[in-house]
């Protein structure tokens, strides 16, 4: 490559101009063409042997005049068909791609708003959800035909039977833990036996639903969301839906059927193992198990079992419907599908909360 | 370039199949650069499994390809590596990044393996877009395209390094007729200014005639290349009843469908 500069530049280039070579020609004329007034810019690319799409778009960057913004330039001896190739991308065409500004940015208010209206719209979706679900549930599980009812039995499978050992694991060692936690201070009081009382409680009436709830929604309703929204994804929803099948009826009905039965089962086998463990600990410390059993059947009432398993029938239809929900709500595109999950478990353990929180002051307000 | 070598793909003895199911054997052909070469076959012949066998995503039970003078698949890491700049595929989804717009898909190759300037990868990916029709297009996603412009952006992505072949399954599949005639000319176009070699694997009749230098064609029963020449002479004079019916679309008479 030789550069010669006076009043007119002229580059002559030589050689083969490709993906690395551009680079190195790049800083030369960075540095000799941006440095020197040049008012006319000549590239000579007759003696060119090589030249490909990188060469291709230095020679029309240089033409476009972005490094000499005062200069008139031109292109000479390119071959025919590089040439060819050369016109095929002009400087309108670049002007033109410059002009579709990419998406603007919105202002704080506007970002607001937009989120507010977004979440306005979600509420409504999910009322109208809601009676949707109302209106179908009824019907659908009471015509045997339509229920699918093998397809219920596989997502209790799924959903129930295989959640088994994990929500064994959990509440075991959740009603060890809080065991623990509360023999220490209540020893100072001479009151350790009491540990038996409040794990009772406890897992009765908060933590088994909750934490039954709570890996039903990332284990299930995740999977819900993921089922259906692939589904949706595959256009096999367009199917149901022309082949005269509603998807609610058809997926979402047997879901929902299926988190109602299965979670107070599962709620109150976590329930029963959390209550182990606590009990494991007490017998450590010494207790014999009778009065533990007292203990435990004094303070434990049947209206409490009856909250605890209440809960796991709410806590299960929140689950499953969510999850169900998500999945149909599922946009285009890759990312698409693990949106809808994520938006299905944090929605899930959201409304277990809300659910939890009224549960407990219509209860309060019951026994006042 | 004249000192390129003249093959740009040697297929020596090729045995493929999926675990110990051979689907085809005695695979062998030569691809010369600058050619259009069309890999035939009905339904289910394992037309897009050899296809993929070619470009390394499956190794073969045994056999060799080989692209210009190495030995591919034998290949490791950075050789590999090389290998693989030397040429682009586009599948028959069109595979486009969904996350990123049609420009940063075409950019992807381009940022990741070149040290070229901004403006200058910005320019050459432009110019590929330009190239196959989709100028406009750059800033969108690929959810936004249609089949047609996804398979053209595929294309482009493909060539963003100037590979010197290309490796297209079903370019034409699910195309309006006048979108897949202009990709046939656009792939004719490339051929022959740029002496890019294509590897084409398709049953569109239609766009054989009009790009196909060559072709070979598999058969399911045989389970091997049961004819190889250029389309129009396989049409007459094709040695196989079945691939003269092939050519001429006739559909499988009572006689022929019956087991022998």
């Amino acid at each position: 490559m030789q550069v010669s500069l006076d009043g007119c530049a002229r580059v002559a280039l030589r050689g083969r101009l490709d993906a690395q070579t551009v680079v190195v020609c790049w800083n030369l004329l960075e540095q000799k063409l941006r440095t020197s007034k040049i008012n006319v810019l000549e590239l000579d690319a007759s003696s060119l042997q090589f030249c490909d799409g990188a060469g291709l778009a230095l020679l029309r960057y240089l033409n476009m005049g972005k490094m000499t913004p005062s200069a008139n330039v031109s292109v000479l001896g390119l071959e025919l068909e590089l040439e060819k190739l050369f016109l095929g991308f002009t400087s309108g065409d670049y002007e033109a791609f410059r002009s579709t500004a990419p998406v603007q940015r919105h202002s704080l208010p506007e970002e607001v708003g937009e989120s507010v209206s977004h979440t306005a719209a979600d509420l409504r979706e999910q009322v109208a959800f809601l009676g949707e679900i109302m209106a179908n549930l009824p019907p659908t599980m009471l015509d045997r035909k339509r229920m699918r009812w093998p397809e219920v039995r596989r997502i209790f499978e799924l959903a129930g039977a295989n959640a088994v050992p994990i929500v064994s694991l959990i509440s075991v060692l959740g009603g060890i833990i809080i065991a623990f936690e509360s023999a220490q201070p209540l020893a100072q009081f001479g009151a350790q036996i009491y540990v038996t009382n409040m794990i009772g409680l406890v897992m009765v009436r908060e933590l088994g639903p909750l934490l039954a709830a709570i890996l039903l929604a990332g284990r299930s309703g995740s999977a819900f969301a993921a089922e259906i929204g692939t589904m949706k994804v595959n256009e096999e929803l367009n199917a149901l839906e022309t082949l005269g099948l509603d998807p609610i009826r058809f997926l979402v009905v047997q879901r929902i059927t299926a988190g109602i039965f299965l979670t107070p089962l599962l709620t109150f086998y976590a329930t029963f193992m959390g209550v182990a463990g606590g009990v494991l600990v007490t017998l450590g410390l010494g207790f014999p198990l009778t009065l533990i059993y007292h203990q435990l059947v004094s303070s434990v009432h049947l209206s409490d079992v009856a909250l605890g398993m209440a809960k796991g029938v709410v806590f299960g239809a929140i689950v499953s419907a969510v999850g169900c929900l998500r999945g149909l709500q599922t946009q285009q595109g890759p990312s698409a599908v693990g949106i809808s999950t994520t938006r299905a478990v944090v929605t899930s353990i959201l409304l277990i909360v809300i659910a939890d929180a009224m549960f407990s002051i219509i209860f309060f307000s019951l026994i006042k | 370039m004249s000192d390129a070598p003249q093959i740009a793909i040697t297929v020596r003895n090729l045995k493929i199949g999926y675990g110990t199911k051979v689907i085809l054997q005695n695979v062998s052909f030569q691809v010369r650069h600058g050619e259009v070469f069309v890999i035939l076959g009905g339904s289910g012949c394992g037309k897009s499994t050899l296809l993929k066998n070619l470009i390394g995503l499956y190794a073969p039970i045994e056999g060799e390809v080989w692209i210009e003078d190495g030995n591919f698949l034998a290949a490791k890491d950075e050789e590999r590596l090389r290998f693989l700049r030397k040429f682009g595929v586009m599948y028959q989804s069109g595979a486009l990044f969904g996350s990123m717009t049609v420009l940063e898909n075409v950019r992807l190759a381009l940022d990741e393996f070149t040290a070229l300037p901004e403006p200058v990868k910005e320019l050459v990916a432009l110019a590929k877009l330009k190239l196959v029709g989709l100028g406009a297009a750059a800033q969108k996603l690929p959810s936004e395209l249609s089949g047609g412009m996804q398979k053209r952006a595929a294309i482009a992505r493909a060539m963003a390094l100037d590979p010197r072949i290309l490796f297209l399954d079903e370019p034409s599949a699910g195309l309006d007729p006048v979108t897949a005639a202009g990709l046939d000319l656009l792939i004719r176009e490339l051929a022959h200014h740029f002496g890019i070699t294509f590897v084409i694997v398709t049953h569109e009749l239609a766009s054989i005639y009009k790009i196909a230098d060559r072709v070979i064609m598999l058969d399911s029963r045989t389970r091997t290349i049961i004819a190889e020449g250029k389309p129009a002479e396989l049409r007459e004079h094709a040695a196989d009843p079945w691939v003269r019916r092939f050519f001429n679309r006739e559909a499988d008479s009572a006689e022929a469908a019956q087991p022998k």
